[in-house]
């Protein structure tokens, strides 16, 4: 008897938790997944009369879709491409130099930034009207804003890029100096030397390997998160093609009722998507584990 | 169990109604039971708070105004057009019954898109006492993107839309779209429309102008006419938007881009309603005072913004209540000062007191903005919603996306 009884409490305790779980974090999103599909099928909506296929179908054809999702991929793809790659550069290369106490302050400091704020921020600093336009204009390099080159706003997703390099690249740094320390890669490189690798081997066969393999399901997630990003790409972004979030809010908020499922369509095959991507991600990440 | 009750009360409680006031029909009464039943209660204003001006005006002026006299908490809601849409669709598709809005300011988009499903509480206009002031034979006033208000909603302002240029930089702005033509050749990247009310509104413009007469888009949607002009308007952007801002390869999502961008010298021609709404930016410094606005040579849109009741307002004789009082002499005198909100009255002067009609008339006249009175010469009526639906998907599809 006194033996169960902590037993059961424990077992009702972890059931109250899970219970909790799927009241805030799964019951809301599978509602809210039901309604866009419900929505995309014209079987709920003040405006909607009925089930149709129409709304697929005109999104499909519209291929503002496919378009969103390639740009939006491509974004967020380089942008984390580009993150990693400083981070993993200045973990390796400064390490040291980074433990200092004002420089740890400072990798801290953009975290703190939402990305909305940092939009705003490259805005101001990026646009034709802002901080290096007038710096230009100041020593003669231009003769009038508009001769700046485009930075935001532009076809490029410059503005966007920089802005996701920014937010990301600090939370990666210390992700990677973090495991860095924690998988002592400094003591396997002494190893890997000391057997006769070189520098370079070291670098490439070593050190990348362990600190990639502890985080790429954070990177991967980290893609995710960047594919929807909504704030940055709306400031910074241009009218066509659009981010796959920005499409979305443009679809349901749109003049025309007739067509707002057309919005939770794309909204239902984006979630299809990211879920699909993130079961993927997890299930990969256990089996490596297990395998382990 | 206790559990179990948590689960059960969230349940009750994500259902119900929180609000459960329940009232009889307002427009049944005598105004004396309306003021009656309005006193001490509070009435929920959803609004676009996007203006200094205008915050200034609601909060300084009427909030504290309508507690003096009417003991009545007016509460602000931020929210425009497409939000005040999905507002009420979402609580008519959740069945709610008393709504957390009582009203809304809208024009004539979002007009339509709330009678389209049966939005509005009404028809109520004629129930207000300060109605007696308004002209309602004139059309800017009664008639809403070309449908009729029907009482449905009670017109608080009027406003026309303007471009606005630098007079010394621009000595002679373009007037129509030739001049256009010529103009942003002469002066690449100065020029662009944002995709957005604003934008779509220059649009009807050039539409207008196409059709060869201030009152060519009048009536009802014309499809056929729509497909003929509108496709000499996408000829004629895609012709010269290599001359247009970032050369056409993208365009301001909202107008305010376009304010800054003015400002800040990018653009040298700008527009937008309330007469180009000039005269408080160039007071606060932000546009220079050089700064003039003008009308289309064959017209720009003159219309009205509106003051409408939800369907399911929890208080609508405070709403009425609220309404006549944003109608009243007193409210839009003070709304018409041209170092305040800077609005033209929605009051027909000719029907006013003798003594309202002069504080009115001396009232000081604007220092760098245009008249109404002068501006409307080139005005024309706001195209049947349509229009503007039309000229949205057309502009993406056949200029932005192309």
């Amino acid at each position: 008897m006194t033996i169960s009884e902590p037993l059961s409490l424990k077992n009702k305790a972890s059931n109250i938790g899970f219970i909790f779980f799927g009241l805030i974090g799964i019951l809301p999103f599978v509602a809210a997944f039901v309604y866009a599909l419900l929505y995309s099928f014209g079987l709920v909506g003040a405006a909607n009369s009925g089930f149709t296929t129409e709304f697929w179908i005109s999104t499909w054809q519209s291929g503002a879709f496919i378009k969103s999702l390639v740009y939006s991929t491509v974004v967020a793809g380089t942008s984390i491409f580009i993150s990693v790659s400083i981070a993993l550069w200045l973990t390796l290369k400064f390490r040291k130099e980074l433990e200092h106490p004002i420089l740890a302050f400072a990798m801290y400091l953009p975290l703190a930034i939402p990305g909305i704020v940092a939009a705003f921020f490259t805005f101001q600093l990026l646009a034709k009207a802002g901080f290096f336009s007038r710096i230009a204009y100041a020593f003669g390099w231009i003769t009038e804003a508009r001769q700046f080159p485009d930075l935001v706003n532009d076809p490029y997703a410059i503005g966007i890029i920089a802005t996701f390099i920014s937010i990301v690249t600090p939370f990666l740094l210390l992700l990677f100096l973090n495991v860095y320390k924690n998988e002592r890669v400094d003591e396997l490189a002494q190893l890997s030397q000391s057997l006769g690798a070189n520098k370079q081997q070291t670098v490439w066969r070593v050190s990348l390997p362990v600190v990639l393999n502890k985080t790429w399901t954070l990177i991967g997630l980290y893609f995710i998160f960047l594919l929807g990003a909504y704030e940055v790409p709306l400031i910074l972004g241009q009218e066509s093609p659009q981010m796959l979030s920005v499409l979305i809010i443009r679809e349901i908020k749109q003049y025309d009722l007739s067509r707002l499922s057309e919005g939770y369509v794309v909204a239902v095959i984006y979630t299809v998507i990211v879920t699909t991507a993130a079961v993927l991600l997890f299930s990969r990440k256990n089996d490596v584990k297990h395998e382990g | 169990m206790d559990f179990k009750l948590i689960i059960l009360c969230l349940l009750f409680w994500s259902c119900g109604d929180q609000n459960k006031t329940v009232e009889k029909d307002p427009l049944l009464d005598s105004w004396e039971e309306v003021t009656k039943a309005s006193e001490g209660t509070t009435v929920h204003f959803m609004m676009w708070q996007g203006s200094p001006v205008v915050n200034e005006y609601i909060n300084n002026y009427v909030i504290p105004t309508l507690k003096k006299e009417h003991n009545i908490d007016l509460q602000i809601v931020s929210g425009q057009g497409p939000e005040i849409v999905q507002m009420v669709m979402g609580e008519k598709e959740a069945g709610v019954k008393n709504s957390q809005i009582d009203i809304v300011w809208i024009n004539g988009e979002t007009f339509f898109q709330l009678k389209k499903i049966e939005g509005l509480w009404g028809p109520f206009v004629q129930k207000l006492p300060n109605a007696t002031y308004i002209n309602f034979d004139d059309p800017h006033i009664s008639i809403d993107f070309q449908q009729s208000i029907e009482g449905m909603e009670s017109p608080w302002g009027m406003s026309q839309f303007a471009l606005i240029y630098d007079s010394l930089e621009v000595p002679n702005p373009p007037r129509n779209l030739e001049a256009l033509e010529q103009y942003i050749k002469a002066k690449p990247g100065t020029f662009t429309i944002s995709n957005d009310f604003s934008g779509m509104s220059l649009l009807k413009s050039f539409l207008a102008e196409l059709s060869g007469s201030p009152n060519g888009l009048d009536g009802p949607f014309d499809a056929e006419k729509y497909e003929v002009l509108s496709k000499k308007l996408w000829e004629y952007i895609n012709r010269n938007k290599k001359y247009f801002w970032k050369e056409g390869v993208t365009f301001p999502k909202e107008h305010s881009k376009m304010d800054q961008m003015f400002a800040s010298g990018e653009l040298s021609i700008s527009f937008g309603f309330s007469e180009g709404a000039i005269e408080e930016k160039v007071n606060r410094g932000l546009y220079p005072k050089s700064t003039r606005a003008y009308a289309w040579e064959n017209g720009t849109v003159l219309n009205s913004n509106y003051i409408g009741i939800v369907h399911n307002a929890p208080n609508k004789a405070g709403a009425l209540q609220v309404i006549n009082f944003l109608i009243s002499p007193e409210a839009q005198l003070t709304k018409a000062d041209p170092n305040g909100m800077d609005a033209n009255p929605v009051l027909d002067l000719q029907k006013l007191p003798e003594a309202w009609r002069k504080k009115f008339e001396e009232l000081p006249k604007r220092k760098y903005g245009a008249e109404l009175s002068e501006l409307s010469k080139n005005a024309i009526q706001e195209p049947a919603p349509e229009y503007m639906i039309k000229l949205y998907d057309d502009f993406r599809t056949f200029v932005i996306e192309k």
